[in-house]
């Protein structure tokens, strides 16, 4: 937002702007207008202001710029050059304008009173009949809004001088320094109050009734191991189709078909099947191909791989 | 929090500044009062006591209206800023001059700070309400009951000022001319009390 001010203003002489335009605040106030260099006065008559912050904030930098005195100069004298100024506001900074031109009313109003032949004063309740006098008004004004804009200045001077004033806030003085968040001032919530609050909003919102859970049924190895060495203790062999007749469940089928494999990995049985899609026939091993294996005797104590790990 | 009374604690400065050091927020007054279970001129005493002692040290008492909170002294910013990585306020100069009128003039509505900008002054005044810098006091009793502006903790400790009667004196020659004239063109009919 730092755009480049040029004005003519009568004097000539370069002065760099600051006091218009948005930054930091560093150092002194400056006029809010920069003289073009090299112009002569008469036709240097273009301003670009950056950041016209107020119509008292331009004419006073006009005041300034002309190294004036606001408690005496002739504030109509400045007209012309504050609607110059004025000339060059942008239309997208139509918001403002209206506060720009209405302090250009007044100059021209102080300039013309100023051209009219003052009559001589005998009465002094005459003049309460012209009302308030327009240019003490605005130079009434325009000392006000000095006065802050100056005190604002050495603020900001003091601050970087000071830098601040740290209060104690564990944990997070680092994160509130440099973030500027931190916590609010309010005082702390009594529990006893949020508690009473949890209450209320307990019986807002009764406990919805949960469907019933379903509960998945969980199908293993050595369940369906169990069902085969059952079938095989009643009789020689089982056919693992009509072990399974009747059942739909593919993961039942599955895993017994599963089961099957571990208990013949175990050399617990022995399962045949003829030609393919054909009877897959188990029966139980005997001593000795068991003893042919390594293996000894039965026993179905010993937990079943669950995992699969073996088949992967 | 129990509502039944608690014994009282005999408020020395010693305690007070106890109860400061740990306090991770401005305290009130009648917060201190009510904790050690004593009266408001008694903790008026001390935190005077306090303010004195501490004007020796690295710590100050900073004051903001009824609210109390220890703080570095400004002597010590410079390097507990280098120490947590902070840097001065920077403000653009509209925020400046606005902050400048709700300091030196407050409680202040934006119709008043904008008599004496001469310019709309609602961004600026929201970016220093976000910013802390301002806060919200209450609201005027002039028509529309505008809201009533004015300086919080966050100004005072990031100008680096124990209290608002720090701030240096506005130019003298402008009040003479004024208090001359009988020109207040920025007197509000009626304030409204400030609220907590």
């Amino acid at each position: 937002m730092d755009h480049a001010e040029t004005m003519d203003v009568g004097v000539g002489v370069p002065v760099m702007a600051t006091g218009l335009v948005a930054g930091p605040p560093v150092g002194p106030v400056g006029p809010a207008v920069r003289f073009g260099e090299g112009r002569r006065p008469e036709s240097a008559l273009q301003v670009q202001v950056a950041e016209f912050e107020g119509p008292l904030a331009l004419l006073l930098s006009l005041i300034e710029a002309r190294q004036l005195d606001v408690l005496t100069v002739p504030l109509g004298g400045l007209a012309e050059a504050y609607l110059d100024a004025l000339a060059t506001l942008d239309a997208d900074r139509l918001g403002n304008v209206s506060a720009f031109v209405s302090v250009a009313s007044q100059l021209i109003l102080i300039k013309s009173r100023a051209m009219l032949p003052r009559r001589p004063v005998l009465d002094p309740t005459a003049l309460a009949d012209e009302g308030v006098d327009p240019e003490a008004e605005l130079r009434a004004r325009l000392l006000l809004y000095r006065a802050h804009r100056d005190a604002g200045q050495r603020m900001a001077e003091e601050a970087l001088r000071r830098i601040g004033l740290f209060r104690r806030e564990p944990g997070v003085a680092h994160a509130a320094a440099i973030a500027g968040a931190r916590p609010g001032e309010g005082p702390i919530l009594d529990p006893v109050r949020l508690g009473r609050a949890l209450a209320r909003l307990v019986v807002i919102a009764p406990p919805v009734d949960l469907p019933p859970e379903v509960m998945a049924r969980t199908i293993t190895i050595t369940e369906r191991a169990a069902i085969i060495r059952d079938a095989l203790r009643d009789a020689p062999t089982v056919v693992l189709q009509d072990l399974l007749a009747g059942v739909r469940d593919r993961v039942v089928i599955a895993i017994t078909f599963l089961a099957m494999l571990e208990l013949m990995k175990r050399r617990e049985i022995v399962v045949e099947q003829a030609e393919p899609w054909g009877p897959i026939v188990a029966r139980t091993t005997t001593a000795q191909e068991r003893a042919a294996a390594g293996v000894g005797d039965l026993s179905d104590d010993e937990p079943l791989d669950e995992t699969l790990e073996s088949f992967a | 929090m129990s509502d039944e009374t608690l014994a009282p604690i005999e408020l020395t400065e010693a305690a007070l500044e106890a109860l400061l050091f740990v306090a991770e927020r401005p305290l009130s007054r009648r917060e201190i009062a009510s904790i050690a279970g004593t009266d408001r001129d008694t903790v008026d005493a001390r935190l005077g006591d306090l303010e004195v002692s501490l004007l020796e040290r690295g710590i100050r008492l900073v004051t903001d209206g009824d609210r109390v909170e220890l703080a570095t002294a400004a002597e010590g910013g410079a390097l507990v800023a280098r120490y947590i990585g902070a840097d001065a306020v920077r403000l653009s100069n509209a925020s400046l001059e606005t902050l400048a009128i709700v300091a030196y003039r407050q409680p202040v509505t934006k119709s008043a700070i904008e008599r004496i900008r001469g310019v709309d002054s609602d961004y600026t005044i929201r970016t220093l309400l976000h910013r802390r810098f301002v806060v919200e006091l209450g609201r005027s009793e002039a028509p529309g009951r505008p809201f009533l502006y004015g300086t919080g903790f966050e100004f005072l400790e990031r100008f680096g000022l124990t209290s608002i009667e720090e701030l240096p004196p506005l130019d003298v020659e402008v009040a003479a001319r004024l208090a001359d004239e009988g020109n207040e063109p920025v007197t509000e009919p009626m304030f409204a009390e400030e609220t907590d």
